[in-house]
């Protein structure tokens, strides 16, 4: 079951991400997006990391995507531009394409010899989680508050409306 | 010592950004100057605690979080530049049109930003603390909303921060990759113990030197500095030409210095790789320097000039030349650039080197001051730029790196014409038409002051903060 359910997942999750890039219409862009980080939640899910899963939609799926969906109806782009062709941009995507596949392999047979030798322990569960944010890297979890306020008071400061001149 | 007095300073800038935040709602906008006192007044109480912390060692949160001398003495450097750059704020911001409420409290969370990343060893608190300080920078940038050169320079920023961001997050990914830790000191350890996956942890390590050079703006990752130093409003730029490079120099030095000197066999390939940033940067940056002819890109192309030798400092592998370097940097970089805003009125900057044209005479204060700012920046004698210089590179002859330092003298050489083509300006053109500036500018001149008392005591008499430094970088041992 485990299996098939991952063949299927994959499937679709390498075909949404396709439709990404081969479709010209933004919205359509942005709702293959959507499938596929749904996909990689039931991934999560697959690994007995129930938590991560929901995280992972709802982040995502849910408060990224609804980002993106803003910005594409705000700029609302009509016809993207033509896209320059270079010849180097081409090699260079090759090449970097070539080395990502290598990497690929490389990770994929230690994978595949460390699953032979063992179940997966369960991570990620939301005690497990609560506790290190609260204990081992609380500091760090108290900065990401200054920073948040930070971005907040920026951009609110960036974009309001001016005042009478 | 575990102990809570070790997040005290940090809490205090917070706290003072919020409640400035909160007070600019309540005042009046005649009063709006207050809010500068109040900032003032917090970053003193913050001072004195920061004084209160030395030799005593305070950590918390584990140690993630600890207050050595070195962060002690970093995080006073920090205190200090901000005060000035609040001073030499003041008038500017109502002569320029600024909204005063946002200006101080995202100069304050910058602050705290460079706080927490010099007080910590833990890689992914220090990123943490770089992202507070850049997403406040790339606002501060932003904030001169009628021009649009400033929004330029904020999105410019915004773009090649996050690039640079990346860039450090991937190395310090690959890092724990390699080693299991994100922890600075462990991390270190492991390199040591030379087990495998070393190309990892290498290509981990020099992702993160890029990514912080960025931040410094050395040369092939400096092509922002020179817009976005023009765009952002002039004290805002003082503030980014040492803020951002004290601290990444200050993160670099603590991941580095005990990098070079416990880890031989791997350390030759980042070792060539600083050498080449460090000759690209002193080179590139003093020759386009040369043709420029607005004061905000000459400086900017000189702040990009000053991180190769700096460079060399770290390449010497001698901390205390690289901390006095630093500390008199910032008294007369910020100095250069209160001259610089001292010239300007109501919505009008004078910032091309025409303008320059016979200052010296009629405004002999300003004219005085800068151009002992521009000699120092130089390296003349007796001025602290030129004790700075002197210490880095005879540090660098002790480490057997000649070529280095010769390019660096040669470098310098070249930097003497595009510095004192300011003073020539200043002293020996007649001015074509009139510049007319408003002089009623009590903070700027007390910086004007101040600045020139640092360079010149750090120049002449520089045995007490000699003293200090050393007594801070044994914590680095």
């Amino acid at each position: 079951m485990a299996h098939f359910l991952f063949f299927l997942l994959a499937i679709v999750c390498i075909a949404s991400v396709l439709g990404m890039i081969i479709s010209k219409n933004q919205a359509y862009n942005a709702l293959f997006l959507v499938l596929a980080f749904a996909c990689m939640g039931g991934f999560f899910a697959l690994l007995d990391a129930p938590f991560i899963a929901v995280v992972q939609i709802i982040i995502y799926a849910g408060a990224i995507m609804i980002l993106f969906i803003f910005v594409i109806m705000m700029i609302n782009l009509r016809e993207g531009l033509p896209p320059e062709r270079k010849k180097w941009t081409l090699y260079f995507a090759l090449g970097i394409a070539v080395v990502l596949f290598v990497e690929l392999i490389l990770t994929m047979k230690s994978a595949f010899s460390s699953l032979k030798s063992g179940g997966i322990e369960k991570i990620g569960s939301p005690t497990d989680i609560g506790r290190l944010l609260f204990t081992e890297y609380l500091y760090p979890f108290e900065i990401t508050s200054i920073l948040i306020i930070a971005a907040l008071v920026g951009a609110i400061v960036l974009v309001k409306k001016r005042d009478k001149e | 010592m575990n102990s809570f007095s070790a997040l005290i300073p940090l809490l205090i800038i917070v706290f003072a950004s919020l409640c400035i935040m909160i007070l600019e709602a309540f005042l009046k906008k005649e009063n709006k100057d207050y809010l500068a006192y109040i900032s003032i007044i917090f970053l003193v109480v913050c001072g004195f605690f920061l004084v209160r912390a030395w030799n005593k060692d305070f950590s918390y949160f584990n140690g993630n979080l600890f207050l050595d001398n070195l962060s002690l003495f970093f995080s006073f450097i920090f205190l200090i530049t901000t005060f000035l750059v609040i001073l030499i704020s003041m008038k500017y911001i109502s002569l320029q049109g600024v909204n005063c409420g946002e200006y101080y409290s995202l100069l304050l969370l910058a602050l705290s930003g460079m706080l927490i990343m010099v007080s910590s060893g833990d890689l992914l608190v220090i990123f943490l603390g770089l992202e507070v300080l850049s997403i406040s920078s790339y606002s501060l940038a932003g904030l001169r909303r009628k021009d649009e050169k400033s929004s330029e320079a904020a999105i410019k920023y915004f773009l090649l921060g996050c690039f640079a961001s990346a860039f450090l997050v991937y190395g310090i990914a690959l890092l724990y990759g390699a080693t299991y830790s994100t922890d600075i000191a462990s991390i270190i350890n492991h390199f040591q113990s030379g087990e495998s996956l070393g190309l990892m942890a290498l290509i981990g390590l020099g992702m993160f030197v890029i990514g912080f050079g960025f931040k410094i703006a050395v040369v092939p990752f400096h092509m922002w500095t020179p817009d976005v130093y023009e765009g952002a409003p002039t004290p805002i730029t003082a503030f980014f030409s040492v803020g951002p490079k004290a601290v990444g120099f200050a993160v670099l030095l603590r991941v580095l210095y005990p990098y070079l000197k416990n880890v031989q066999d791997s350390s030759k390939a980042i070792f060539l790789l600083l050498c080449i940033i460090s000759v690209l940067t002193m080179v590139v940056g003093n020759l386009i320097a040369l043709r420029q002819t607005n004061l905000k890109r000459i400086l900017a192309y000189s702040s990009i000039a000053h991180a190769g030798y700096l460079l060399i400092a770290i390449l010497a592998q001698d901390n205390a030349s690289l901390v006095f370097y630093l500390t008199v940097y910032i008294f007369m970089n910020i100095g250069a650039f209160a001259a610089v805003i001292a010239l300007g009125k109501k919505d009008k900057e004078y910032l091309e080197l025409e303008d320059y044209a016979g200052i010296g005479f009629k405004y002999p204060w300003i004219g005085a001051t800068f151009s002992v700012f521009l000699l120092s920046l130089a390296g003349f004698p007796p001025t602290g730029g030129f004790l700075a210089k002197f210490y880095v590179f005879s540090a660098a002859v002790r480490q057997d790196l000649v070529p280095l330092v010769i390019i660096g003298v040669l470098a310098s050489l070249i930097s003497v014409f595009y510095y004192l083509r300011i003073i020539v300006y200043m002293y020996m053109k007649e001015p074509s038409y009139e510049v007319d500036i408003n002089i009623d500018n009590p903070g700027l001149f007390l910086v004007l002051f101040l600045c020139l008392y640092g360079v010149l005591q750090l120049g002449i008499f520089p045995g007490n903060v000699l003293i200090l430094i050393k007594q801070a970088v044994t914590a680095l041992l």
